[in-house]
């Protein structure tokens, strides 16, 4: 069987040859999917907000725009290429239409944020499935490449 | 001294905020009683200060399927108020409003939905109320939400939207017992950090500055 690697909120995992990375339940949340096909090497990152304003920025993987450059570091570390990885996302739901009030579209504003450092960096988005309102799982099979998205009362999604 | 961190409270501000979990919980229970005509007893309330891991694993896993009424707070405090509302919580309350019960989320179609709500909306309106009339401040809600989705999402609405200010989340809440039978329904009052340092000061524990 193969072995399945859970990435919890604000976290990020890799794995090579094989695997399977999971992370549950992205509502405003997106997993970003960061992807070696020549040397399988692949990466999940849960991030929760956009920008990292904390002092000392800490807690990369929180936020968009640090988990995906830091998380590039370490995969380069590992001997991948920039020029190879590719990305694939999934999240940055709405997860309640409300009206009024001081509440943001975090979702939205995530799946910008993500868009703005990959371009930054220079790595090309393969897929996404973004945005809406529901909640999603994702999977990524690193010895494919292949992302699949679970939703509630939806066939699953395989991108 | 005005906290930085949800992990800071002392004990007294913790049992300051149990008793507000009590009050508006038993608030919120009287109201439910009202709405399906029957006794509503509350289980003594509690604080949790959770991780953003703990606090998805909490209700019975992330992708736990459920339902989730919304209400965002502005005014003196700024926070959110969620109603989180299982499978048997919805059909106790359909049974008694609208003599029928679903099997199924799936099944719930708009009149359904918006008696839900309403129901969340109500239980969440008294808790706040109670709230507001015991430190004396003004709290503004907005229009309730309702959605159908996993709970890790549900549950990560706050999260995400306090998460610039810390990695921990608190929720006040309880459960309500009904005809003997523990009821899941928790009311969850996330506060950010400056509204809970308001509200303690309001409340007079704020431990001295």
């Amino acid at each position: 069987m193969e072995s399945k690697i859970t990435i919890g909120i604000a976290d990020m995992k890799m794995a090579q040859s094989s695997g399977m990375l999971i992370t549950y339940a992205l509502g405003s949340c997106i997993g970003i999917c960061l992807y070696d096909q020549k040397i399988k090497l692949g990466a999940l990152i849960h991030i929760m907000l956009p920008l990292n304003m904390e002092p000392g920025r800490k807690n990369t993987m929180k936020y968009a725009d640090t988990g995906i450059r830091e998380t590039l570091k370490m995969m380069e570390a590992k001997g991948a290429s920039r020029s190879r990885i590719t990305a694939k996302i999934a999240g940055g739901a709405k997860m309640f239409e409300i009206k009024g009030g001081s509440l943001s579209n975090i979702g939205q504003r995530n799946i910008e944020s993500v868009h703005n450092t990959l371009k930054r960096e220079g790595i090309k988005l393969l897929q996404e499935d973004v945005g809406g309102t529901v909640a999603r799982t994702l999977l990524f099979d690193v010895g494919t490449g292949l992302g699949c998205v679970r939703c509630y009362g939806k066939p699953e999604h395989i991108f | 001294m005005a906290i930085k961190n949800y992990d800071q409270l002392s004990s007294l501000e913790l049992d300051t905020l149990k008793e507000i979990g009590s009050i508006g919980t038993g608030n919120a229970a009287t109201s439910l009683s009202a709405l399906i005509g029957m006794p509503v007893r509350i289980q003594t309330p509690e604080v949790r200060i959770m991780g953003y891991n703990e606090a998805i694993e909490w209700i019975g896993g992330p992708e736990e399927i459920t339902a989730g009424v919304l209400v965002g707070m502005d005014g003196q405090i700024s926070g959110i108020m969620l109603s989180v509302q299982q499978l048997e919580f919805v059909n106790l309350v359909l049974e008694t409003m609208l003599g029928k019960t679903v099997k199924d989320y799936m099944e719930l179609q708009e009149l359904e939905s918006s008696a839900l709500t309403e129901v969340g909306n109500i239980m969440i309106s008294t808790f706040i109320n109670a709230l507001s009339g015991l430190a004396g401040i003004d709290i503004e809600l907005t229009v309730p939400a309702f959605t159908v989705d996993m709970q890790g999402a549900i549950m990560a609405v706050p999260m995400a939207e306090y998460g610039g200010q810390s990695d921990y989340i608190m929720t006040i809440g309880g459960d309500f017992i009904c005809n003997g039978k523990k009821i899941p329904c928790r009311l969850l009052l996330s506060p950010d950090i400056r509204s809970l340092n308001f509200l303690l000061r309001k409340l007079g524990v704020d431990s001295g500055e």
